[in-house]
């Protein structure tokens, strides 16, 4: 699904040049639920934003879906993000002027489907997630869970094959987290590929293989079951 | 001034809003300082004395319907009528109205049979009535006499003897000031026209002549199929008279078609043009000004609401409410004033174009300063109502998070 | 997308009320002044003879003062002297051509209770309807013989016949000018040049005459110029013959000429007849003539005024600070809404597509200030023709044309306003909103 090699990114300013990944490498397979985790700083972000074509990479090879995206300019990305890629933010990033129909449509909207295919899938998404019979409220009106749950059924409703989380639950109480969580599950089971970028080690433990990453660079590559024990010791 | 080198760094990274701003009162303050130089020099052309008391004359023009119409007995007749009307101070034929833009005029020279040059002036041809009837002031000499007046036909050959003209045209002939008494003369024409009197001054038939303010006024009745009053009423009795005088004229003879205005008309009219440049220039001038205002005012506010948690965290850090605004006032004040040291280069421009291109007076530097100084106020002010408004903000804010 | 994009922007600028209404006014306030100016001036500098302007001549000739040259943009007088316009009219180069002046007459109707008024008299030769193209209603212009002998014969403009006849078929009937008789011989249609490059003499934007006359009753009626009328001779002729006679300008004089032979014949014709005149004292001054088009005669004539030109680039230069001030407020209002730009891009957005959908916002502010500015363009214009106190009653409405442009500047200031502000937000890094702060 997602295969990097020696991915480089620097940012520059005027005077110094900072480097978030160096000959950075990684495979994530079709259908598999990774985590990452790593200190603050260590390019985390960095490597969810390059893996979700939000960022352009500084040399190195990066192919999504067997597709090599280096070389594709944005209106290529744009339409690869809006296909294939879903999003899951800590802060949800729902749209605070628009209901939560209108915030599901969104990405539909931009993939140029008619007016009958996307109430379909808002519908059915809504559905999925818990919340049809509000789906013409506003994102204040929900609770944090909630909107948590609305930000997924948007990432879905384009029926993306990868799923990109960046601390998906970070800004919720446990109950909910776990949730959150275990929706995030179901749909792996049902075959979206996700990453998961978590500082939780509960959670980090419940995906399929964690890889740490530190100073820009994967430094471990363990099965899940093992983090917790590193984060316990 | 320690904080002048956060505050310059924060300007500059919110460079293009800040140069708008800039460039917003650079372009205001060369088009108010232009336009303001307009204003002022057509006010001061419309400010000019008339020499007459406009407020309380009436013009009356009228047309003959037969075609062999006795002028000169209608015109004693009319006047005998005229004069005895209550409320009528005065009145007097003339062939032509001052102010109303329309006359007659002709070059005149000291020595007889000139053909080159000569000092232009609006004449007119009225009787002894005249400056009572315009309320005009004689200043020296005499007025016309009954036994002064002549009647000619529209193309008789005629040239009288004698003039009452204006100081104005008097001091441009005779310059060393003793005009009373002189002659004067006609293009290549040798019959002298003696200077019996003197009036302080008239504007004449034209404002926007060049030289308005040459009269000179001959002791002639012109006959013909059309003739023009001007009848002063008594002062508050204008109106009245003015809706009365037809029926008394009509009365004594219905065959002719009259057309009656006020001298203020007339005055109106011919600076309708100046009065409108005056008009939608201070319009331009006072909208321009309330839109940088207003500009300045939603921009302030939108950079405070971007700032305000860095505006908690400094109050949290014990900066006071007085601390905040004075930020914000001398933030705006630093890109107001290059704003409007741009604009004082960017007025002389426009002005250079408009006295080359349109004739337009130039710019004065007191006219200018005085722009910059109402620009920069009006700034200060539109940015003070947000950075009052900032001082407010809670503390608290720096704690919580967005 | 268009459609999600408008529904977008219209739930977008709901959002923000007050600085939507401030960035509607700023623009509205911009258009509505320049186009209260540049309707004026696009009035004033319109050609109403642009039908005709290549084959129409005004006529100048230079026979002023020895000494001085006459004081106009090309040093010779506007108009002929009387003799030397009798000279010009026994010219047969010309397929048309009209000799003329504006006068006044006492008009009264016999049996009739109407008041006795005067009209505004255009006293000119035969050709001047079918030179100009003015139709008829009824009737037609006088015979020939008219422009040479006193014919006391008349042809009434529509409001005139309106006034006197009801709009009737007239022709035929008697009125009474300056108390003689004469007869109708037609009704022109509403006809009213704007601006009046036929005679520019009393103001450019005044209304077509009221009646029109032969040229051959000037010894009957002693007519002058209801207009300028200017001499540099003094000469001892005494009389209205000796006036007619004299070195006085006071007549306009035009021509119409289809081809260059005829173009080029006409000039040979001047030169020989100002050569001719020189010989006999007159034309004492270099030889020169003027044939202008209606669009030179315009523009010689400065019927567009400094002032107007002034007041529209001043104009211009505002609605340019009401941009500049547009543009901060978008940026401010579009820089707000990064976030959810940020968000956008992620769910698939390419740049192009938050550049249109910014541009759309804008555009639909722009649009909203159009229409604001139309109103505001027609008060202005009402004040401004009201300040003018009569002189522009002709020019100050707009016509579609204007409208349109009134439109289309809108647009283009909206554009223009949101182009950066809308192309800064594309670029922007969509990352750097999506991160919780």
């Amino acid at each position: 699904m997602l295969k990097m090699h020696n991915i480089r990114k620097s940012y520059r300013t005027d005077t110094i040049e900072t480097h978030a990944l160096r000959d950075f490498s990684l495979e994530v397979a079709e259908g598999e639920f990774v985590s990452v985790t790593g200190p603050s700083g260590s390019g985390k972000t960095t490597f969810l934003n390059i893996a979700g074509l939000l960022e352009t990479s500084t040399g190195g090879q990066y192919l999504l879906d067997g597709e090599d995206v280096s070389g594709l300019n944005d209106r290529d990305r744009s339409r690869l993000r809006n296909e294939k890629i879903g999003f899951i933010f800590q802060g949800f990033n729902l749209i605070p002027d628009l209901n939560l129909f209108d915030n599901i449509d969104v990405p539909l909207r931009y993939r140029g489907f008619n007016a009958k295919e996307r109430r379909k899938r808002i519908e059915k998404v809504l559905e999925q997630v818990g919340l049809a019979a509000r789906a013409k409220h506003l994102p204040a009106q929900l609770s944090g869970g909630q909107q948590q749950r609305v930000a997924i059924a948007r990432a879905l409703a384009g029926e993306p094959r990868f799923l990109l989380a960046d601390e998906p639950t970070g800004n919720l109480d446990s109950l909910m987290a776990r949730q959150v969580m275990e929706l995030l599950e179901f749909i792996n089971e049902w075959g979206t590929t996700i990453v998961m970028v978590t500082h939780d080690p509960d959670l980090a433990r419940r995906a399929h293989r964690n890889i740490q990453i530190v100073d820009g660079q994967v430094s471990d590559m363990r099965n899940a079951n093992s983090v917790a024990e590193a984060a316990t010791a | 001034m320690l904080e002048l080198r956060p505050m310059l760094s924060a300007i500059w990274r919110n460079k293009i809003s800040a140069l708008l701003i800039a460039l917003q009162l650079a372009l205001t303050l060369a088009i108010i300082s232009n336009a303001a130089v307009i204003v002022g020099d057509r006010a001061d052309k419309m400010k000019r004395p008339t020499g007459m008391a406009v407020d309380d004359i009436i013009s009356l023009t009228f047309l003959a319907i037969p075609q062999d119409y006795d002028m000169s007995a209608a015109v004693t007749a009319d006047m005998a009528l005229l004069r005895e009307m209550p409320g009528v101070m005065d009145a007097a034929p003339s062939n032509q109205l001052p102010l109303s833009g329309s006359g007659s005029a002709s070059g005149y020279h000291t020595k007889p049979n000139e053909e080159i040059g000569g000092e232009g002036a609006n004449q007119f041809q009225s009787d002894s009535h005249f400056i009572n009837a315009l309320g005009m002031k004689l200043v020296a000499g005499r007025n016309f006499t009954e036994a002064d007046m002549h009647v000619v036909g529209p193309n008789d050959n005629y040239t009288p003897s004698i003039a009452i003209v204006t100081q104005q045209f008097a001091d441009t002939m005779y310059p060393e000031g003793n005009a009373l008494g002189k002659y004067f003369y006609g293009g290549g024409d040798d019959h002298p026209i003696e200077i019996v009197g003197i009036v302080e001054r008239n504007l004449g038939s034209w404002v926007n002549w060049n030289n308005a303010g040459n009269v000179v006024v001959f002791p002639t009745l012109v006959v013909g199929n059309f003739k023009r009053y001007v009848i002063r009423a008594e002062p508050g009795q204008r109106d009245d008279v003015l809706k009365r005088v037809e029926d008394v004229l009509a009365e004594r003879d219905p065959r002719r078609v009259f057309r009656i205005e006020t001298m203020s008309h007339h005055k109106a009219r011919s600076y309708a043009g100046d009065n409108t440049m005056v008009m939608v220039l201070s319009a331009v001038m006072g909208l321009l000004t309330f839109i940088v205002a207003l500009g300045i005012i939603g921009l302030t506010f939108f950079w405070i609401n971007q700032r305000r948690k860095q505006i908690g965290v400094r109050r949290a850090l014990g900066a006071t409410r007085t601390a905040i605004s004075r930020y914000f006032l001398l933030e705006n004040l630093i890109i107001a004033g290059t704003g409007i040291a741009l604009g004082l280069a960017a007025a002389q421009i426009f002005n250079h174009m408009m006295v080359s291109s349109f004739k337009q007076p130039p710019l004065t530097l007191p006219v200018m300063l005085a722009c910059a100084l109402i620009l920069l106020s009006v700034s200060i002010v539109a940015a003070l109502v947000p950075a009052l408004r900032a001082a407010n903000i809670s503390p608290a804010t720096a704690t919580r998070s967005v | 997308m268009f459609g999600y994009y408008i529904s977008l922007a219209l739930r977008s600028i709901r959002g923000t009320p007050i600085l939507s209404a401030l960035m509607i006014a700023a623009i509205a306030v911009g258009v509505g002044a320049a186009m209260t100016t540049l309707t004026l001036n696009h009035m004033m500098s319109q050609n109403p003879l642009d039908r005709k302007d290549s084959v129409l001549y005004a006529v100048q000739l230079d026979g002023w003062d020895p000494n001085e040259a006459y004081d106009s943009n090309n040093q010779m007088p506007w108009q002929l002297t009387y003799k030397d316009a009798q000279a010009l009219l026994r010219s047969d180069i010309p397929t048309h051509q009209i000799a003329m002046h504006r006068t006044g007459f006492t008009v009264e109707k016999d049996n009739s209770d109407l008041r006795p008024f005067t009209a505004d008299t255009r006293a000119t030769t035969r050709d001047f309807f079918t030179l100009f193209d003015v139709p008829f209603i009824y009737g037609g212009t006088w015979n020939a013989d008219a422009d040479k002998s006193p014919v006391q014969q008349v042809v009434l403009s529509k409001e005139t016949n309106d006034k006197l006849f009801d709009g009737e078929n007239s022709v035929g009937k008697s009125i009474s000018l300056n108390g003689e008789p004469f007869t109708v011989v037609g009704v022109i249609d509403h006809w009213n040049p704007v601006p009046k490059v036929y005679d520019l003499n009393n103001g450019p934007f005044n209304d077509s005459e009221e009646l029109y006359i032969p040229f051959g009753l000037h010894r009957r009626f002693e007519m002058y110029s209801w207009g300028n009328t200017n001499g540099w001779k003094n000469d001892d002729s005494e009389g209205y013959e000796g006036f007619l006679q004299s070195e006085n300008i006071w007549i306009q004089y035009w021509v119409q000429l289809d081809t260059a032979e005829q173009v080029e014949q006409y000039r040979d014709f001047l030169t020989g007849y100002i050569r001719q005149q020189k010989e006999q004292g007159r034309f004492e001054r270099p030889l020169k003539f003027g044939l202008s088009h209606p669009s030179e005669w315009l523009v010689l004539n400065e019927a567009l005024r400094d002032d107007n030109r002034v007041l529209g680039w001043l104009s211009l230069a505002f609605l340019l600070v009401c941009v500049v001030n547009a543009v901060a407020l978008l940026l401010a209002k579009f820089l707000r809404k990064a976030p959810e730009a940020g968000v956008r891009r992620a769910l698939g957005a390419s740049r192009n597509a938050v550049f249109t959908q910014h541009l759309i916002e804008s555009a639909c502010i722009g649009i909203t200030g159009g229409l604001f500015g139309i109103l505001l363009a027609i008060l202005g214009l009402q004040s401004v023709k009201h300040l003018a106190m009569g002189y522009i009653d002709q020019l100050a409405y707009m016509d579609w044309q204007m409208v349109l442009a009134a439109i289309g500047l809108a647009i283009l200031a909206s554009l223009l306003a949101g182009a950066y502000p809308a192309w800064r937000i594309s670029r922007t890094n969509p990352s750097i909103y999506l991160k919780t702060q």
